[in-house]
């Protein structure tokens, strides 16, 4: 529900990073978005493309990469997508999973055009 | 040809970076920071004004900054008790964010505060995200809701230290499963603490100030 304001934080770190790199053209700009971050990836596609538009950015193309919840056994450290959560680890069937991913929200990288 | 880049960073950093401000000022002046999530109607602000009206009677300081799209509503309930309550309204945003907090905490005083309560836009999915600087998150779950809410919407359960069974007194009229509940809760986040509370009926709130007693407490142990 706040995908604009998510949109227009990627862009802010564009620009930093753009800045960072001798200001060169970005092409691709790859986000990871968590199964349970509370995004939703259509939306941010949807407000990504009018946050850059007639900006430097237009044309750049968002990558979303989704990440689905993952747990890691306390146990035997087994690592497995749970089914509704439910934390009872597959493997050693006694240790108790804790989640270790699905919940992020990051920028992984950018492409940009090759410099002069 | 092109560069690839690898960037590691939270998409919210800028919000994260000025949560960690916060964080700071509070743990400097002492002062417990709680962050109250919920769906609209679960009953946050009643929460709060059985929490001030029993401040009142210990002589704790609390000040509320509490989070709506519109109104004034929450904030002219809450100052009823004696302590200061600054209205957010958001115009739309569905949750609140760090620069929020930070702009609304320069309207309070902050000398002398125990606790600050943060009441959060009601909302169970954009909140969670949002770090304000708090020490903690806590959860309100009533019974007026469906028990399936913890698996629906994993992230804050995962995020709460506590949660708060709310208006419990009502579960005779409700087909609300509190075990099912309790161990959906504890799925997605095994370490959740649990409390039964209700403004109206029994058992009221208690449990609730004791564990706001021993958060303080532990605060004050720590500031030795």
């Amino acid at each position: 529900m706040h995908e604009l304001s998510v949109a227009q934080s990627i862009v802010d770190s564009m620009r930093e990073q753009v800045a960072l790199h001798g200001g060169r053209r970005v092409l691709r700009v790859g986000v990871r978005v968590g199964e349970t971050s509370g995004v939703n990836a259509e939306a941010l596609e949807f407000c990504f493309g009018m946050t850059v538009h007639d900006t430097e950015f237009s044309g750049a193309a968002l990558e979303l990469e989704r990440v689905p919840v993952r747990f890691r056994c306390e146990g035997c450290g087994h690592e497995f997508a749970p089914v509704d959560f439910f934390a009872g680890c597959p493997a050693c069937e006694a240790g108790h999973g804790r989640m270790v991913a699905g919940d992020e929200l990051a920028l992984s990288g950018l492409e940009l055009e090759e410099g002069p | 040809m092109t560069e690839r880049v690898e960037v590691r960073q939270n998409v919210l950093k800028e919000n994260d970076r000025i949560a960690a401000g916060l964080r700071e000022e509070f743990a400097r002046r002492g002062i417990l920071c709680l962050n109250l999530i919920s769906s609209p109607g679960a009953g946050k602000t009643s929460i709060l004004e059985g929490t001030l009206q029993a401040f009142r009677d210990s002589g704790r300081h609390a000040a509320v900054l509490t989070g709506d799209i519109q109104t004034e509503r929450d904030a002219d309930r809450l100052r009823r008790y004696g302590f200061p309550a600054l209205q957010i309204t958001t115009g739309g945003t569905c949750h609140l964010d760090a620069s929020m907090v930070s702009r609304a905490l320069s309207g309070l005083p902050l000398d002398g505060l125990d606790v600050l309560f943060l009441e959060n836009v009601g909302n169970l999915v954009c909140p969670a995200s949002y770090d304000l600087g708090e020490e903690l998150k806590v959860v309100v779950l009533s019974v007026a809701e469906g028990d399936d809410k913890p698996l629906k919407y994993p992230g804050i359960f995962r995020r709460a230290r506590v949660m708060l069974l709310h208006k419990v007194d009502l579960l005779p009229y409700t087909r609300f499963d509190p075990a099912a509940a309790l161990a959906d809760a504890r799925r997605v986040n095994p370490d959740i603490e649990v409390i039964e509370t209700s403004c109206l009926g029994k058992p009221g709130l208690q449990q609730w100030m004791d564990w706001v007693e021993a958060r303080l407490e532990e605060k004050r142990q720590l500031h030795r």
